[in-house]
């Protein structure tokens, strides 16, 4: 097994190291045509650049091992994946209560539904090397739809306190509160998967439609693939938007429903208000 | 006071509505937030009928005592009896609508003037007849307001539909955080007149933050002074603001 891995590896590696230096030169030019216009991100960008190819050397090696493992593999290697999305996405959710557990149940859910009924359905072959890259693809798009929703919910509640509060005061419940702004963190977590399913082939050819016809596959198959693909795509975001706007609706408020999401904390007593006004 | 004060003037709040029972009263209700003390452990009771108006210096706590009385914050100790009954055995939602509240600013919700006053009636499945939604903007001084989008409305205009939005829920007790603070003079004394009338009207209970003193003269029985969280006088609103 581990010749067939080292061949794997071995086989156009060396092409692929001077296509990639090409590609460096290049940034490399553009960085020094910012230089020239005192936009400095030299530093930055060779960083980068170099990380992102070790970055990718080290997948494309994982993922030679991974042509020889079981699909139960790819299922761990997805669920990891889901971790550390999670761990992204709840980062645009600070103050809100169990953002992380609730992230990761929601683009567990929302990537886990799409790749199983794809699987059943056959639209995704099971194999750990359709399984990883098409269920990693649906999976960082979850942690997006994620991370746009709660960052959209959070924004909204913040910046409307007053209503919500208004609608506490009235005896409403706290969902019904929120509801507005439920919505339109689903739908602005949404909005990016809609834009790119519209121009799907008019303003971008994907990944894995380029990879197909690179690969010798038909250009037709590989264009509706590509369409399923980012359907798909679409399916797992939305469902992931619901699913966390669902969990987390509620979460921001105490038992007795009370707000608990602020815009700032509460500022010393001393300072806190201009004459003639009182605030908390 | 009410009706009295025009009459009797500067002494217009040593007379309190009595014999009718204690309508809202606090415990030893204290707030603290990450180790500050917003409220700090105030008593007091508030007589049924009674109109309370709360004083102090910008950041002494007014605010924050008045959200403790229909539990929008919690308690850090102490607690809030609704005629004799510990408000945390109630459902906030319930709660709510007894004790009702008008900010300091309208907060009303996109749509039409009725749509907000149903907003709360309809949380507990109940429907509010159009007559009545034309009767409450009527009372509230905008006759034919009632289709009017909100976001046509004047800031006096809105706090008075903030006002016919609080008592669709027909509460027993009027929390008051300086209604008329955001608004001009004319708008001012318009809502205040306004709102003497209808506590007067319903016998509500009130507890208002008033950072106008004369308008606590006008307005209140009695009058809590409130210095750094803490309660430091209390009693007929003209003797409290005279011995300041």
């Amino acid at each position: 097994m581990l010749a067939e891995v080292l061949d794997s590896l071995s086989r156009d590696v060396l092409g692929g190291f001077a296509q990639a230096g090409v590609a460096i030169g290049l940034c490399l030019v553009v960085v020094l045509l910012c230089r020239r216009f005192a936009v400095h991100v030299e530093r930055e960008t060779l960083i980068s650049l170099l990380r992102g190819l070790a970055q990718m050397a080290l997948v494309g090696v994982i993922l030679a091992l991974l042509l020889q493992r079981h699909l139960l593999v790819g299922g761990l290697i997805l669920l990891a994946m889901t971790g550390a999305a999670a761990v992204t996405a709840a980062r645009r959710a600070p103050g809100i209560p169990d953002a992380l557990r609730l992230s990761f149940y929601s683009i567990a859910a929302g990537a886990g539904i799409v790749v199983v009924g794809m699987l059943a359905t056959g639209s995704l072959a099971p194999n750990v090397a359709t399984l990883v890259p098409v269920g990693s693809m649906i999976v960082a798009n979850a942690m997006n739809a994620c991370a746009q929703a709660l960052e959209r919910f959070r924004a909204e509640v913040t910046a409307h306190v007053g209503q919500v509060e208004a609608g506490l005061a009235l005896g409403a419940d706290p969902a019904v509160t929120v509801a507005p702004y439920v919505e339109r963190a689903v739908y602005a977590s949404l909005l990016p998967r809609l834009d790119m399913l519209k121009s799907l082939g008019l303003v971008w050819i994907p990944g894995v439609m380029a990879g197909m016809v690179v690969s010798g596959a038909s250009p037709l198959y590989a264009g509706i693939y590509q369409f399923v693909i980012v359907a798909m795509i679409l399916a797992a975001s939305g469902l992931t938007g619901l699913v966390v706007m669902l969990l987390i609706r509620t979460r921001v408020f105490s038992p007795a429903a009370q707000l608990l999401l602020r815009p700032a904390e509460p500022r010393p007593l001393a300072s806190q208000a201009s004459p003639g006004k009182e605030s908390r | 006071m009410l009706t009295d004060a025009t009459t009797q003037g500067g002494s217009a709040g040593s007379a309190t509505p009595g014999g009718q029972g204690i309508a809202l009263e606090a415990k030893h209700l204290s707030r603290a937030i990450t180790g500050k003390v917003l409220v700090d452990d105030i008593s007091v009771q508030v007589q049924q009928g009674e109109v309370l108006a709360v004083v102090g210096p910008s950041g002494a706590g007014k605010s924050s005592f008045l959200r403790l009385l229909n539990r929008l914050d919690e308690p850090t100790s102490g607690t809030v009896l609704l005629q004799g009954q510990d408000y945390r055995q109630i459902a906030p939602q319930t709660l709510r609508r007894r004790v009702g509240m008008v900010m300091q600013m309208a907060a009303l919700f996109p749509g039409t003037v009725a749509d907000n006053i149903a907003f709360g009636p309809r949380q507990h499945q109940e429907t509010i007849a159009p007559e009545q939604i034309e009767a409450l903007v009527g009372r509230v001084g905008l006759p034919g307001y009632q289709d009017r989008d909100v976001s046509h409305l004047s800031g006096g205009e809105a706090q008075r539909v903030s006002l016919a939005r609080t008592l669709a829920n027909g509460p027993a007790v009027l929390l008051l955080d300086e209604p008329t603070s955001a608004l001009d003079d004319a708008s001012e004394r318009g809502i205040e007149a306004l709102l003497v009338s209808i506590i007067r009207e319903r016998q509500m209970t009130c507890v208002m933050i008033t950072h106008d003193l004369p308008q606590a003269t006008r307005v209140a029985h009695r009058t809590m002074i409130l210095e750094a969280g803490t309660l430091v006088a209390i009693g007929p609103t003209a003797e409290v603001l005279h011995a300041r």
